[in-house]
């Protein structure tokens, strides 16, 4: 049984990375390059970013050399990322509730981090009774306290946000109401952890040292292990929902809304866009289906579907 | 309706669904009344299925019996399975599917859209309304996900359901203002345009002024207004005639000049409309001594391209025309006329889907503009311009390409008593005539664009105005953009705002010469002056 349990830490951690794998390989193959697509302001852009500007208002922006400020996007994604901006700007009342929910998460996920670190630590001889290990102990605790009440807390006033606002409540599904309930649950349960075991990142530690180590010891605390076994959920879950934001916001953000490149500069481009012009065309209408023979983009593209017809 | 709407309704719904009670249309500072909507007659209600709401756009034959209900729904699942396929949709599949997988159903995207305010917060007009229905569509009759209806809810599908949704395209000024505020990245109005494009170029379903009477009749005669290339330079040439009279400065209007630096591509809907921003442009361009033309080639003498708001084959054909007329003349670059549409479909979007051998850079008439105001090459006096002026963002120049400046430095130096209109910028609002709209003429499309689309612009503009509103003082409203201009003067005019508020409207260009000192004074008329 605690073999299992072990076993299915390993799934679930593996099962997160190769769903997001997939994802992601399922954008980067649903076509070798989209149009341009960018929203304004495009935070690469230097100066002109604080009013949305774009390379586009200089003269002869095509005879210059190509400056992108990666910095700006840089500290434009941690904006939104840690203070959830766009939602703050444009919606307020979702914002109070859904950030102390984010933030929570971002609590248990960095604390997670650094219980690997310190299982790390332990693994390479830090004795788990240091200062210091008794330090980070401290804080993962606070973390882990924090972290879980946030969830709680944000969880709940998301679902009862979804329940009272008429508006919402036409769009939300029983996977909403199900994905915060599991939230909840987790949060509960690892509160309950944290009151019922003298240390929380004592169990923490404990797992994650046994999980590197291949060491299948029998968990102590059973909150503690039911936290775990719906975080493992969690994990598989996530990638497969719209919770997947969380890793595909990168490529709505840079490759799609930042996504400005023009052609000029990228002969890589230039390459692809001849590629993807060769692809067939099989859509039915007759301004493009035409004599219903096979065609390809760029027959398309260069064919006239207003020209007289030719007399047989 | 409104109060009770449900998502499921597009498909259980008998009759027309939703009915916008004008008295939920918000009141405005500026005295612009609500429109009645006409009522369909009967012969249209048996023939054609008008069931959303008062407005008809695409006007789709109702189904005359089980098969051709059945064949309906087909043809649209077909294509939405070619939308979803990389051969079929290379240029837009990335940005679909992560519309289509990723949004979070918080609604964040509601407050910012014009239509949905303007409606009175009509359920129907929220960005997301259309995009979750063509979501558990998709999950639920193409994708077949197990436990669809219960992770994305249910929807009935049927030829009522397609029939709506087609028409929900159509609610929708794609000005993007609703993904600009996405926390996650998720674009409804970039669904909206799938949606059309789905219709189009499966079904061979679209609005006729966007296709027949636009990009085909663009295609077959050379220009969307129908104007060919003999008719388009005998135009330009009396433009030429009547405006030097007006101006006191000789025009000439080059044509075809092999070698030039630029070939200026209009909107053509300026010439039989607004020849003063003809006149405006020429008379610059001349005057700042650039080497420039126009191209008599077919297409090439029209910048629109239609295209861009519902099918990706026709944008790609008419671009390719375009830029192959550059080409021809050898010209060092395209500068895009005051058309919004024209700009980013010439400049952003055929910039991924022409081969880059066949592109010629492309520029904004606001950069070449402000290059040569600020240059000093003209002689310009702006106590000409004393009177308020406000500045109008056509969403696809600003919001779009982030070409937002230069005509701001432009108007500050011409215009002493320049305002802004609150949410300028990228933030701001839709003429109500994007994507088609300002041109399109019947079933209540120009009482939905006076109720609900013009609104907020309306808005808009009486704030900007707001400490000299009425008839003393002289205004002008700065709108460079053909379709946005189009839609201002139609609530101008049926608002009568121009004997009750003395307002202008035009272009940027016209802003400019009328400034100019070696051209006579008034080149911009307002209410009781003389054409």
């Amino acid at each position: 049984m605690s073999t299992l349990f072990y076993i299915l830490g390993y799934l679930a951690v593996a099962g997160f990375f190769c769903m997001a794998y997939l994802k992601i390989k399922s954008y980067l193959a649903a076509s070798p390059l989209h149009v341009r697509w960018e929203l304004y302001p495009v935070p690469h852009e230097g100066s002109k970013t604080v009013y949305g500007g774009s390379f586009m208002e200089e003269k002869d922006w095509w005879t210059k050399p190509r400056h992108v400020e990666h910095m700006g996007d840089v500290k434009a994604l941690l904006t939104e990322v840690l203070f959830l901006h766009a939602t703050f700007e444009h919606n307020l009342k979702l914002w109070v509730r859904t950030y102390p929910f984010h933030v929570g998460m971002y609590m248990l996920m960095g604390g997670t981090i650094i219980v690997l670190c310190s299982a790390v630590a332990q693994l390479l001889g830090l004795d788990p009774q240091s200062g210091l290990m008794i330090f980070v102990g401290n804080i993962i605790s606070a973390c882990a306290l924090a972290g879980t009440l946030c969830i709680i807390v944000g969880g709940v006033s998301l679902v009862l946000r979804r329940r009272a606002d008429e508006g919402l409540r036409r769009y939300s599904t029983p996977e909403h109401y199900f994905n915060l309930l599991v939230f909840v649950l987790f949060g509960a349960l690892g509160l309950a952890a944290w009151v019922s075991a003298p240390s929380y990142f004592e169990l923490a530690r404990t797992f994650m040292y046994n999980l590197i180590t291949f060491h299948f010891a029998p968990q102590t605390n059973v909150l503690f292990s039911l936290h775990l076994l719906v975080g493992f959920f969690l994990l598989i879950w996530i990638p497969m929902t719209h919770m997947g934001h969380v890793f595909m916001k990168y490529f709505t953000y840079h490759d799609i809304r930042w996504g400005d490149e023009p052609t000029n500069y990228s002969p890589k481009n230039q390459q692809k866009i001849m590629d993807a012009l060769k692809y067939n065309v099989s859509w039915s209408a007759e301004h493009i289906a035409g004599d219903g023979q096979p065609k390809t983009w760029v027959d398309v593209a260069t064919t006239n579907p207003a020209a007289p017809k030719k007399e047989d | 309706m409104k109060d009770t709407l449900q998502l499921k309704d597009v498909s259980t719904a008998e009759g027309q669904m939703v009915s916008i009670d004008l008295k939920d249309i918000p009141e405005l500072p500026l005295d612009v009344k609500t429109m009645p909507w006409k009522p369909f007659t009967d012969e249209q209600k048996q023939n054609t299925a008008c069931i959303l709401d008062e407005v008809c756009v695409l006007n789709i034959p109702m189904p005359k019996n089980k098969e051709e209900e059945e064949e309906m729904v087909n043809k649209f699942l077909n294509g939405m399975r070619k939308l979803f396929s990389k051969e079929n949709n290379w240029t837009f599949l990335p940005m679909l599917e992560t519309s289509m997988d990723y949004c979070a159903q918080c609604n964040s995207c509601s407050e910012a859209c014009h239509l949905y305010e303007m409606s009175g917060k009509n359920e129907m007009y929220r960005p997301n309304f259309r995009s979750e229905i063509f979501r558990r569509i998709y999950k639920q009759y193409v994708k077949k996900e197990p436990f669809a209806k219960w992770r994305y809810g249910d929807m009935g599908l049927n030829w009522k359901t397609v029939a709506r949704l087609g028409e929900l395209a159509y609610r929708c000024n794609l000005c993007r203002r609703c993904a600009q505020t996405c926390p996650i990245g998720v674009d409804n109005g970039l669904l909206a345009r799938e949606i059309r494009k789905l219709f189009s170029q499966e079904m061979g379903i679209y609005p006729r002024e966007l296709h027949e009477k636009g990009t085909m009749n663009q295609m077959k005669c050379g220009s969307s207004t129908g104007m060919t290339p003999e008719v388009v330079k005998e135009n330009v040439e009396f433009i030429d005639e009547d405006y030097t009279e007006i101006t006191g400065v000789g025009i000439h209007t080059p044509f075809d000049v092999q070698g030039a630096d630029i070939m200026l591509l209009h909107n053509a809907g300026e010439v039989m409309a607004w020849p003063e921003n003809i006149a405006a442009f020429s008379l610059i361009f001349q005057e700042a001594g650039l080497s420039w033309t126009l191209s008599s080639k077919a297409l090439a003498y029209d910048g629109v391209n239609y295209g861009v708001f519902y099918d990706d084959a026709q944008t790609a054909r008419i671009a390719l025309q375009h830029m192959m007329a550059a080409k021809e003349l050898g010209v060092k670059k395209i500068v895009i006329g005051e058309c919004g549409h024209a700009h980013k479909a010439l400049t952003v979007i055929a910039d991924r889907v022409i081969p880059f051998e066949y592109q010629v850079p492309r520029e904004s008439c606001y950069v070449t503009l402000h290059d040569i105001v600020m240059s000093g090459r003209l002689k310009l006096d702006p106590s000409r311009n004393n009177f308020p002026v406000t500045l109008h963002d056509p969403c696809n120049i600003v919001r779009l390409m982030g070409i937002v400046e230069p005509q701001r430095e432009i108007v500050r130096k011409i215009a002493p008593m320049f305002r802004e209109m609150p949410c300028h910028g990228v933030d701001n609002y839709c003429c109500g005539g994007g994507s088609g709209f300002a041109i399109m003429t019947r079933n209540n499309i120009e009482q939905w664009r006076g109720n609900i689309s013009g609104r907020k612009k309306m808005w808009q503009i009486g704030e900007a105005f707001k400490d000299c509103l009425g008839p003393e003082t002289r205004k002008y409203i700065c709108a460079p953009c053909s379709n946005c201009k189009g839609q201002i003067r139609e609530l101008l005019e049926h608002n009568d705002l121009y004997t009750k508020n003395n307002f202008a409207y035009g272009g940027l260009v016209e802003l400019i010469v009328n400034a100019m000192v070696n051209v006579n004074p008034g080149f911009i008329k307002f209410e009781g002056e003389e054409e």
